[in-house]
C-alpha cells in the first residue's frame, strides 16, 4: 500500500479529532445537556417499565382471582314465581306475615296492631 | 443492501482490499477502543465527534445538534440493555439514519419553497430553510482550520454512501463489520464505497500528498 493514502487518512482523522476537541463551548454545553436529558429520560422510562412489570402480574392475578371466585360461588337461581312478583306483593298484603321471617314481637303485640289497623286511619284524620 | 448513490454494493476490484487491509493494519490499531463503563461514559466519549460528523454531513449547526441529540435519545431508550461493545455501531447507525432523514426533510422543504416561489400565501417572504450560521464558527479555533475546511469541503462533495463509509471507517475508526452494521450494508459494499471515496479524496486533496 502506498504511504500517501495512509498519510491522507491519518491526517484526516487527526483533523477530525482535533476539531471535536476544540468544539465551541456553547455547543459542547448543549451536547452535555442533551446527554443528560437522554439519560434522564431513560431512567424515567425504566422506572415506569419496572412499575409496569410489577403491576402487570398483580393485575393478572387479581383478575384470575375474581374469575375464580365468580365461578366457585353458588349460583343464585331465580324462583319460578319471580316474573309475577307484582301480583305476589298484592297477595302477600292480604295474607298474614310469614312467621319464619317476621319479627316475633309482631305476634306478641298482635292486639295492638289490630287496634291500630282499626283506629289508625281515624286517629290520623283528626 | 441499500445503495443510495446508485452504484453496485459489491466490491469491484482487488485494489480496495489493500486499502482496507492497510487501514486495519495501521490506522485502526493506532488506538484500541476501550469498552465504555457506562452509557454516560460512552456518550460523553462520542458526543463531540458525533456533532462534527453530523455537521460535516448537514452543514448546519442546529441540525447537527438535533441529529446528535436524537441519536443519543434513541440509543439510550432502545439499546441501553445491549452489551456495551455493541453501542458503537448502533450509535453511529442511528446517527447516520437521522442525518439522512434530516437531509431528505430539507430537500422536501426546499422543493416546497421552490414551488411557493419563496413566498407564502400572503406574499410575504418565507424564512430561509438553511440560514447562514453567523456565529463564530469552531473552525476559527482550530490551529489547522484551513486544512480541516479543505477536508470538510472535499468530504461534502463525496456521494452519500462514500461519505458515510469514509467518515465511519477512516474518521471514526470503526472496523469493516461495524461500519457495515452502521451503514446497513454488506462488508463488501463498505470496501467498495471506501475505496472510491479515498480515490476521490486523493484527487481533491492533492496538496496533502
Amino acid at each position: 500500500m502506498n504511504a500517501p493514502d495512509n498519510h491522507l487518512e491519518l491526517r484526516a482523522r487527526a483533523l477530525y479529532r482535533e476539531a471535536a476537541r476544540q468544539l465551541d463551548p456553547a455547543v459542547a454545553a448543549r451536547l452535555r445537556a442533551a446527554r443528560r436529558e437522554a439519560l434522564a429520560s431513560a431512567s424515567k422510562t425504566s422506572w415506569a417499565h419496572r412499575l409496569l412489570e410489577l403491576l402487570l402480574p398483580a393485575g393478572a392475578f387479581a383478575a384470575i382471582a375474581v374469575v375464580a371466585l365468580f365461578l366457585s360461588s353458588p349460583v343464585q337461581r331465580p324462583t319460578s314465581v319471580a316474573p309475577n312478583s307484582a301480583q305476589t306483593v298484592d297477595v302477600d298484603g292480604e295474607l298474614p306475615p310469614d312467621a319464619a321471617v317476621t319479627d316475633p314481637t309482631l305476634y306478641q303485640n298482635m292486639d295492638f296492631y289490630g287496634w291500630l289497623a282499626k283506629n289508625g286511619d281515624s286517629e290520623a284524620s283528626r | 443492501m441499500e445503495s443510495q448513490d446508485g452504484r453496485s454494493d459489491e466490491p469491484d476490484d482487488d485494489g480496495m482490499n489493500s486499502v482496507v487491509s492497510t487501514l486495519e493494519g495501521d490506522l485502526l490499531l493506532e488506538e484500541a477502543r476501550a469498552v465504555p463503563a457506562s452509557m454516560d461514559a460512552f456518550l460523553a466519549q462520542v458526543e463531540r465527534r458525533a456533532f462534527r460528523m453530523a455537521e460535516l454531513n448537514l452543514g448546519h449547526r442546529e441540525d447537527a445538534l438535533d441529529a446528535v441529540q436524537d441519536a443519543m435519545l434513541r440509543l439510550v431508550k432502545h439499546y441501553s440493555d445491549k452489551p456495551a461493545q455493541e453501542w458503537t455501531p448502533l450509535f453511529w447507525g442511528i446517527l447516520r439514519r437521522r442525518i439522512v432523514d434530516l437531509q431528505r426533510r430539507r430537500k422536501v422543504r426546499s422543493i416546497m419553497v421552490g414551488w411557493l416561489g419563496g413566498r407564502d400565501d400572503d406574499g410575504d417572504e418565507l424564512p430561509a430553510w438553511e440560514p447562514a450560521d453567523t456565529s463564530p464558527g469552531p473552525l476559527e479555533r482550530l490551529t489547522d482550520s484551513q486544512s480541516y475546511a479543505d477536508m470538510a469541503a472535499a468530504v461534502k462533495l463525496l456521494p452519500q454512501r462514500q461519505r458515510e463509509a469514509f467518515m465511519l471507517r477512516v474518521l471514526e475508526g470503526l472496523d469493516v463489520a461495524e461500519t457495515a452494521q452502521a451503514m446497513g450494508c454488506s462488508e463488501g459494499s463498505v470496501k467498495t464505497h471506501l475505496s472510491r471515496a479515498l480515490q476521490r479524496l486523493r484527487d481533491q486533496l492533492e496538496e496533502w500528498r
